[in-house]
This record gives structure tokens, C-alpha cells and sequence, in this order.
């Protein structure tokens, strides 16, 4: 696949294919404040999504429904076709196709970086040692840093831990990603070689859900912006249309004070 | 100079600068007269108060310490004092009255701990060691305080030819003049000396730099100062004082009794070579393992020594070949078998309702046990329990073949030892000592603090992860046993424990007062483990845990890899600082009637006719006993914090 036909869709293309996400009028609260209110999207396979959205507009909170780190309370959301209930058995099901990479890194700090990346793999995915480590090794050479393989976390600079939690995060192949603000926690000059995993990683026909501020990344890598407000999603659409002609007011008004 | 040039440079300056930081630990040493001018007398700060200030402290303190150090000396070293009452007591205070025939187990008992030290000792991953200027400084304060001690110490009393102490007309002792007693002190004089002589050789023939660079291996140096100390019982006149079934030999002018010298010289052979044996393994590659195998015999070895070697039971083989091999093998077997069949791939929900049908199983031949409804072997009805739990990890290791295996070779080897284990301890013990419980003495009270310790720590991780666990109903009951436990003295736990626990056991089922007791301390420790272990856990961040459910890890595994590896490490200083509690607690066994070190040293030995109302030096050999090992164990703590980085994420 080159690298044209993945970034752009014809409208019959997508439709054709399979629907990876379905968030359909999903609720949240947290007590009395009501974080998400009928959020309703679909994300198809291979596609990239970028959420955008002022601080507290629920974008965490949505993101981190679809794996169950927080539970909605209305609607419903189903994950390569399988429904999140309370069914523990599903919630494994969708836990093992969706990896999530997360603004702090939360690396494991007591144990090697290798280790890191092949703990779910023998213990989740059931993988002989031998074949997790080789996986873990690969996928240390793929985001950039295999000389770093038996360091501890600590020791690594904040774009290198990212980058080691994204390979953690694919050690379990999964078939989406959720990222929530990868490069928020970094300094300006980190954030460019974790911005090239992401995008090697969008090329290569993964379905990608990413939560950023990074304008640029947004406008070269996604298919669909998706634009959310105070738990609603106000407009969605390409890039180029929501970049230069968006019709939301509050759309207008949100891109007039970041860009 | 090119600027390329430059690079070069001071990447080698910079390389060295770092090589050199690694090497010195310690500051530069200032001239002594500077060193002392600045952190006593507070010069420097230019500022006259602060001159006056710093002299005042440092007098009245320097005073204040001399004056406890003379009063300490004089103490120790007066003419009033019965040591011989602890030397001749040396071994009722450590055994109490265990069998001479018998006493071969003890030294073997402390052979096995001596060598299991020396592996762990020899694999250990050792730091730099010991720099010069330490072990400069360190003769200097030691060969300092000889001195001085010669100085400070009161002159001896005079005394009569039949040894008795001339008194004045005020029934005071009469004492020798100062030039007297400087003269007298000949082998005090000759340990300083010796000790500050080797201080300055070390200073003065080595620079600075080079006090801080150069290092001596910390454990070989243990090692050699040890053995010098053991050598001596065969050159030095310790003097021979033993109390035995035969009764008290005094004889001062003498060596130990080779009773004594022989099994310390095999016991130091023993550390020696286990030591060295460490140090061979430690090159292999293999070394982590080797360090995993021995941390493991040492959570055995406090059975193994307890059972096999200080009870030696005697064994019934027509009873065992015909009821207790059949059982073990049965568990063995079957529950492997089991357990093979639950780590099958795809065994799904079928495996869980198996393992919680398990559980209940186990529990309720407990509640069968008490209500009298069936008999059944207590080791059956705990390997049930096993089995249960074994079977509620299975899901753990569902996999190829090699995966499985691991569970069932965990399984048949766990089922092995406690087998052989209980086997053992119920059967009648071939070492007959005359009171109830198997020995006395510091041994009692180290065995009481050990299994103290190896059964609190679980149950102690196991209330802290219910008291924050998500489930209301583990919390509450967590919550309620750890906050009663807590507002309980240990003393009341202990006298409801020593008589009243057999009330409310079903018959059959007694203890003894002695593992009643223990039972008291390990439940009253793991209530205060938990509350440490839980600070632990909360230091754990959100992340933690959404990374692991990110990744599908199930709560077990969670648990297992990340939070408790993490939580332990973050209260290594508190729990060890409950486990030197437990150890000192331990001496309240003397109130509730075990002969432990505390009571043999208030009680027995005062009790003795040639030794009537001796009390004090007891009191302040056993304390320093007590002090030696809290704080060996407190200085393991540091190094293991500093082994595992604690607070260096
Ligand atoms: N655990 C919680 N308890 C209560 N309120 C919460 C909780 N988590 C989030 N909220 C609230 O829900 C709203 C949405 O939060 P969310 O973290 O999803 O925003 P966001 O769009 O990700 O913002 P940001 O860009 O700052 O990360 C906010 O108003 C927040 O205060
Ligand atoms: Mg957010």
C-alpha cells in the first residue's frame, strides 16, 4: 500500500469498509456533571481520527471509555463488533484489540524496558518467552531505540519512554490504538520523533484514535478531524475542510485562538 | 585550536571528571585543625555568635558525653560487677536447658544459618567497599575511645590477698593512684595503641586522593576480622566458664572448654567455605538464579532447622507408608492432573467455577471441623485449600505444554515440602527438654520473630491489598480487623492468647501455649505490615494501574507484576522497622511464662545460688544482643534500598 492510498478516501471507499469504533449517543457522568452527552461517531477500519477540543470538552473521557478505562453510562459503544457491557469476558476481548498509548507514559518503572513491552504478551497473549522478546526487540528497532532494550525507564529521555510505551502498546497487535495526548508531557524537541512513530504507525493502515494539540499532525496524518465541545461533538470532518472552512461558529472561534 | 580539537579534549576531561565521581564517595578531608575549627567551634561563618555558639554546644555536649562514657566505664569494668554470671550463663541464655546429648542439632542449626549467610554473602552484588580514609577514621574513633577510656575509668580498688576489696573507714573501696592504674591497663593500652597506630600509618603514608581511591572489599574484610576474633578462642585466655548438666566450672585463667572452640571453628570452616562456594557461583551466568535458590532455602530453613533438626522426630514409616505417603501422593497427583486439565487452552469459565467450587470446598471442611460433622486430616483440608488457590492462578499459565509445566512443577514441589514438612511436626520429638517448649533462651526468641515474620508478611500484603481493594465488603472486614487489632495492647492479645485460644478451638485442634502465643504475634504484626504495605500501595500512581488494564492484564496478574513489586519496594523502611519491632516485642514472652532470652536473664539467672540477685549485667549483655541484631538489620535495610532504588523512579 503507498503511502497516497492510505491518506486519502474516496466517500465509496469508506463506506465499503469494516466500522472499527461505533460510539453511539454514549452519556458520562461524574456525579451530577454530565462529561459526554450523546456522543455519536463511527470509526472505520484503517482510518485515523483526531480529536480536538478545548481542555474539558471530554475528549479524555470519551477516549478512554472505548477501553473501559471509564464506564459510560448510557448508550453504547462496540469495538470491532463486540459490545462493551459489564461482561468481563468482553471487556478482555476489547482490552486485547485496543492498545492505548497516554499523555504521563505510565511505564512500568521497576522493570527493564524489554520487560516492559513482553509482560502482556506472555501473560496476556500467552506467547513462549523467547518469541515475546524477539517481538519486543523488533518493535524497539521499528519506533527507533533498540540499543535501549535492557535499560530501566528512568533512564530514558521523555520522547524515548513514548515511544517504548507505543511499542508496548503494539506488542499486543492490537487493530486500534488510542493515544490521549502523547505529546503533551514532552519538550518541543521530543515531540517530533514521537510524531514520526505515530505517523510511520497511520502508514502502515492502523485504525488510530489520537487526542492532540499538534495542529500540524492533524492536518498531514488524519482522515477525520473530529471537533468536540463541553461533551459534544460539534462539527467533523477532513482536514482541509476543517482547517480552512469550518461552518461551526464554535469551531471558528476554537481554531481563531489556537492556530 | 580548532574547535574540533576542543571537542575531543573535553570529552576525555569530561569522561575523567565522571570516572573520578565514581571512584569518591567521600568529601575531601580538610586538615584536621581546619575540620574541627569549622564543624565545632563555628569558624568560617564569620560571624563572632556564631563562634560562641558553636564553642558553648560543643563543650556542654562534649562534657555532657564524657561523663555518660566514664559513668558507663565505670559500671562495666567495677569491681561489683558479676560478668562471670553471663560468661558461665552463656548457654542457658542462648538454649536454655536443651540436652547436652543433644546439642550437636544446635550447632548444626547454626551451621546451616552460617552456611546459607556465607552464599548469600559470596553471590551478593557488593558495592565498592570500604575506602582507606573509612577505615582510617574508623581506627582512629575506636582506638580514641580506648584511650580515653583508660583515662576516664576510676582506678581499680585495692585488694586483699584472699581477693576480697579493702574498704575505707567509710566502707568505701580503697583505689590505686592514677600512675597506677595507667600502668595497670596493659591490654586496653595495647588495643588503642594498636588501633590509632594503624590509623596514622593508614593517613599519613597515603595522600588524600588516595585514602578516598583506594578500597578494601567490605565482606573479605568482615570475613578476616571475624575469623581473627573466632582464631582467639584457641590463643587467648577468655577463661573458661561453663554451667552444663554437670554443673559450674570457673576458670579464669584458661581457654574456652573445646566444647566451645571446636564447634565455632567448623562453624567459621563452614561460613568460610559456603562463602567462597558464593563467590565461584557468582561468575557463572547463572548467578540470578542461584541468588533466587538460596533466598528460598532461607525461607525453608527455619522449618528444616525447627522440625528435622531441633526436634528430631521420630518417625512411625509403617504409619507413614500406609497414610501419609498415599495422601501426599494423591494430592500430588491428581491435583496435577487437575490443574493440567484447568490450564488447558480454552478452558474458559468451566476452569473458574472449578477453582471457586474448590475454595468453598476447603473452607467448608473447616466449618465441618468445628461443627464436628467429619474428621479429616488438617493437612488434607489445607492442601485442599491449596489446591483451590493453585487452581484460581491456573488461568495464569494457560499455554503450550512449557507454560503449563510450570504450574505443575510449582505445584508437585510446593506439595513435597509441606508434606514432608507436617508429616514431621506431628510426630513425637526424640529431643527430650525438660520444659514444654522445644528450647529457650534467645533461640525461642528467635525462632518466635522469624515464623513471626514468614507468616505476617503475606497476610499482612493480603489485608493491605483488601483494604484498598474495590470490593466494600473485603474493605470493611480488613478495615475492622486491622483498626481492632491496632487499638489492642499486644500484651492483652498476648494473655488472651495464651489461655483463652484453646476455649474456642474444636477439640482436637489444640496449641500449645507457645504457638498460641506466636499465633497473637503474627496476627498483631500483620495488622501493622498492613498499614505500611498499604502506604505503599497508595504511593502507586493511576497510571500504573490504567496501563495495566490497558494492556489486558487481569487483576491477579496486575497485582502479582506490577503493584506489589512496586508498593513493597516503596515500604522497605517501614517494614523492616515493624520486623526490628517484632524481634524486640518478641522479649513480652517472658510476661506470659516462655523462657526466652528476657526471662532466663531476669529470672533464671538471679535465681542461680553462686549467682543470687545478679541482674544488671544480664540486662545489659541481652540488651546489647538485642541492639547488635536491630541494627545489622537495619543497616540490610539500607543497602536493600539503595540495591533497589528506592525513590529513584
Ligand atoms: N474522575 C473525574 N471526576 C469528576 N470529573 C471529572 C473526572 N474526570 C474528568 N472530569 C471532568 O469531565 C470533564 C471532561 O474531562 P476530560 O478529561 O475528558 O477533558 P479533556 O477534553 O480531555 O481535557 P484536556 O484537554 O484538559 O485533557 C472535565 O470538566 C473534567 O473536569
Ligand atoms: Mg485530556
Amino acid at each position: 500500500m503507498s503511502i497516497s492510498d492510505a491518506t486519502t478516501f474516496t466517500s465509496d471507499e469508506m463506506a465499503s469498509r469494516a466500522d472499527m469504533i461505533i460510539s453511539d449517543g454514549v452519556d458520562k457522568w461524574y456525579g451530577d456533571f454530565q462529561a459526554l452527552k450523546g456522543v455519536t461517531a463511527t470509526i472505520k477500519e484503517r482510518e485515523v481520527v483526531v480529536v480536538l477540543g478545548p481542555s474539558g470538552s471530554g475528549k479524555s473521557t470519551w477516549i478512554r471509555c472505548i477501553n473501559r478505562l471509564e464506564q459510560h453510562q448510557g448508550g453504547r459503544i462496540a469495538v470491532d463488533g463486540v459490545e462493551l457491557t459489564n461482561d468481563t469476558r468482553n471487556i478482555e476481548k476489547i482490552r486485547r484489540e485496543v492498545g492505548m498509548v497516554f499523555q504521563g507514559f505510565n511505564l512500568f518503572p521497576h522493570i527493564t524496558v524489554l520487560d516492559n513491552i513482553t509482560l502482556a504478551p506472555i501473560w496476556v497473549r500467552k506467547k513462549p518467552r523467547g518469541e515475546a522478546e524477539q517481538l519486543g526487540r523488533d518493535l524497539l528497532e521499528r519506533v527507533g531505540i533498540p540499543e535501549q532494550a535492557d535499560k530501566f525507564p528512568g533512564q530514558l529521555s521523555g520522547g524515548q519512554q513514548q515511544r517504548v510505551a507505543i511499542a508496548r502498546a503494539l506488542a499486543m497487535e492490537p487493530r486500534i490504538m488510542l493515544f490521549d495526548e502523547p505529546t503533551s508531557a514532552l519538550d518541543p524537541e521530543m515531540i517530533k520523533e514521537v510524531l514520526d512513530v505515530m505517523k510511520e504507525l497511520a502508514r502502515s493502515g492502523m485504525t488510530m484514535m489520537v487526542v492532540t494539540h499538534e495542529m500540524g499532525f492533524a492536518r498531514e496524518v488524519a482522515d477525520r478531524i473530529i471537533f468536540m465541545e463541553s461533551g459534544e461533538i460539534v462539527e467533523v470532518g477532513p482536514p482541509e475542510h476543517f482547517f480552512t472552512n469550518p461552518t461551526e461558529d464554535r469551531t471558528k472561534l476554537f481554531l481563531s485562538q489556537i492556530l | 585550536m580548532s574547535m574540533s580539537q576542543l571537542d575531543a579534549e573535553t570529552t576525555t576531561i569530561l569522561a575523567k571528571l565522571d570516572a573520578d565521581k565514581a571512584l569518591r564517595p567521600d568529601e575531601p578531608s580538610l586538615p584536621v585543625g581546619e575540620w574541627m575549627g569549622k564543624n565545632l567551634f563555628g569558624m568560617g561563618q564569620g560571624s563572632p555568635w556564631a563562634v560562641v555558639r558553636s564553642t558553648l554546644l560543643t563543650v556542654l555536649f562534649g562534657l555532657l558525653a564524657l561523663f555518660s562514657y566514664r559513668g558507663f566505664l565505670n559500671f562495666v569494668f567495677s569491681e561489683e560487677r558479676r560478668w562471670d554470671a553471663v560468661r558461665t550463663n552463656l548457654r542457658l541464655l542462648f538454649t536454655q536447658a536443651y540436652p547436652d546429648e543433644n546439642y550437636t542439632r544446635v550447632w548444626v542449626t547454626v551451621a546451616i544459618v552460617a552456611a546459607l549467610a556465607g552464599l548469600s554473602l559470596g553471590l551478593m552484588k557488593v558495592g565498592r567497599g570500604l575506602s582507606m580514609k573509612r577505615i582510617a577514621t574508623w581506627c582512629f574513633a575506636w582506638g580514641g575511645l580506648i584511650v580515653v577510656g583508660i583515662l576516664l575509668r576510676e582506678a581499680s580498688a585495692l585488694t586483699n590477698a584472699d581477693g576480697s576489696i579493702q574498704l575505707d573507714v567509710d566502707k568505701q573501696p580503697i583505689r590505686e593512684g592514677f600512675i597506677d592504674k595507667l600502668g595497670e591497663r596493659g591490654t586496653w593500652w595495647v588495643l588503642g595503641l594498636v588501633l590509632l597506630v594503624i590509623g596514622s600509618v593508614i593517613w599519613f603514608t597515603l595522600g588524600d586522593l588516595r585514602r578516598r581511591t583506594t578500597f578494601v572489599p567490605a565482606i573479605p574484610f568482615g570475613l578476616v576480622t571475624l575469623g581473627l576474633f573466632i582464631s582467639s578462642v584457641w590463643w587467648f585466655n577468655w577463661g573458661n566458664y561453663t554451667f552444663t548438666d554437670d554443673g559450674f566450672t570457673f576458670d579464669p585463667g584458661n581457654k574456652v572448654a573445646g566444647s566451645t572452640q571446636m564447634p565455632w571453628t567448623l562453624i567459621f570452616v563452614v561460613l568460610l567455605v559456603a562463602y567462597l562456594i558464593g563467590q565461584f557461583l557468582l561468575r557463572s551466568e547463572r548467578a540470578g538464579t542461584f541468588r533466587g535458590v538460596v533466598n528460598g532455602l532461607w525461607l525453608l530453613a527455619p522449618f528444616v532447622t525447627f522440625w528435622v533438626v531441633l526436634r528430631g522426630p521420630v518417625i512411625d514409616w509403617s504409619h507413614v507408608l500406609s497414610t501419609h505417603l498415599p495422601m501426599a501422593l494423591g494430592f500430588i497427583v491428581l491435583g496435577g492432573a487437575l490443574l493440567w486439565f484447568l490450564t488447558q487452552p480454552g478452558i474458559g469459565e468451566k476452569g473458574r467455577i472449578i477453582a471457586v467450587a474448590l475454595i468453598l470446598f476447603a473452607l467448608f471442611n473447616w466449618l465441618a471441623a468445628f461443627m464436628g460433622w467429619y474428621p479429616m486430616l488438617q493437612k488434607a483440608r489445607l492442601s485442599f485449600l491449596f489446591l483451590g488457590l493453585a487452581a484460581a492462578i491456573a488461568p495464569n499459565f494457560i499455554g503450550d505444554a512449557k507454560q503449563r509445566l510450570k504450574l505443575i512443577y510449582g505445584w508437585v514441589g510446593f506439595m513435597t515440602i509441606f508434606h514432608i514438612l507436617v508429616t514431621i511436626i506431628n510426630t513425637p520429638s526424640s529431643v527430650e527438654v525438660p520444659t514444654e517448649d522445644f528450647a529457650g533462651g534467645f533461640m525461642i526468641t528467635v525462632y518466635v520473630a522469624v515464623f513471626t515474620m514468614i507468616f505476617s508478611f503475606p497476610l499482612g500484603v493480603v489485608l493491605a491489598l483488601a483494604r484498598t481493594s474495590r470490593l466494600p465488603l473485603f474493605r470493611m472486614l480488613s478495615t475492622v480487623y486491622i483498626e481492632v487489632i491496632r487499638g489492642v495492647p499486644l500484651i492483652t492479645l498476648l494473655f488472651f492468647f495464651s489461655v483463652f485460644v484453646n476455649l474456642f478451638l474444636p477439640e482436637g485442634m489444640e496449641l500449645s501455649g507457645l504457638a498460641a502465643v506466636t499465633v497473637a504475634f503474627v496476627l498483631f504484626s500483620a495488622a501493622y505490615l498492613a498499614e505500611n504495605v498499604r502506604g505503599g500501595l497508595q504511593a502507586i500512581r493511576r497510571g500504573q494501574y490504567e496501563a495495566s488494564d490497558a494492556l489486558g492484564l487481569t487483576t491477579v496478574q496486575r497485582t502479582m507484576f506490577i503493584v506489589l513489586p512496586q508498593g513493597l519496594r516503596v515500604s522497605i523502611p517501614p517494614l523492616v522497622g515493624q520486623v526490628i519491632a517484632t524481634f524486640k516485642e518478641t522479649s513480652l514472652l517472658a510476661i506470659v511464662g516462655v523462657f526466652d532470652f528476657l526471662r532466663i536473664a531476669r529470672d533464671v539467672i538471679p535465681a542461680q545460688t553462686e549467682f543470687l540477685g545478679v541482674k544488671q549485667e544480664n540486662l545489659l549483655f541481652i540488651s546489647a544482643v538485642y541492639f547488635i541484631v536491630s541494627y545489622s538489620m537495619s543497616k540490610y535495610s539500607q543497602r536493600l534500598e539503595k540495591q533497589l532504588g528506592v525513590g529513584e523512579r
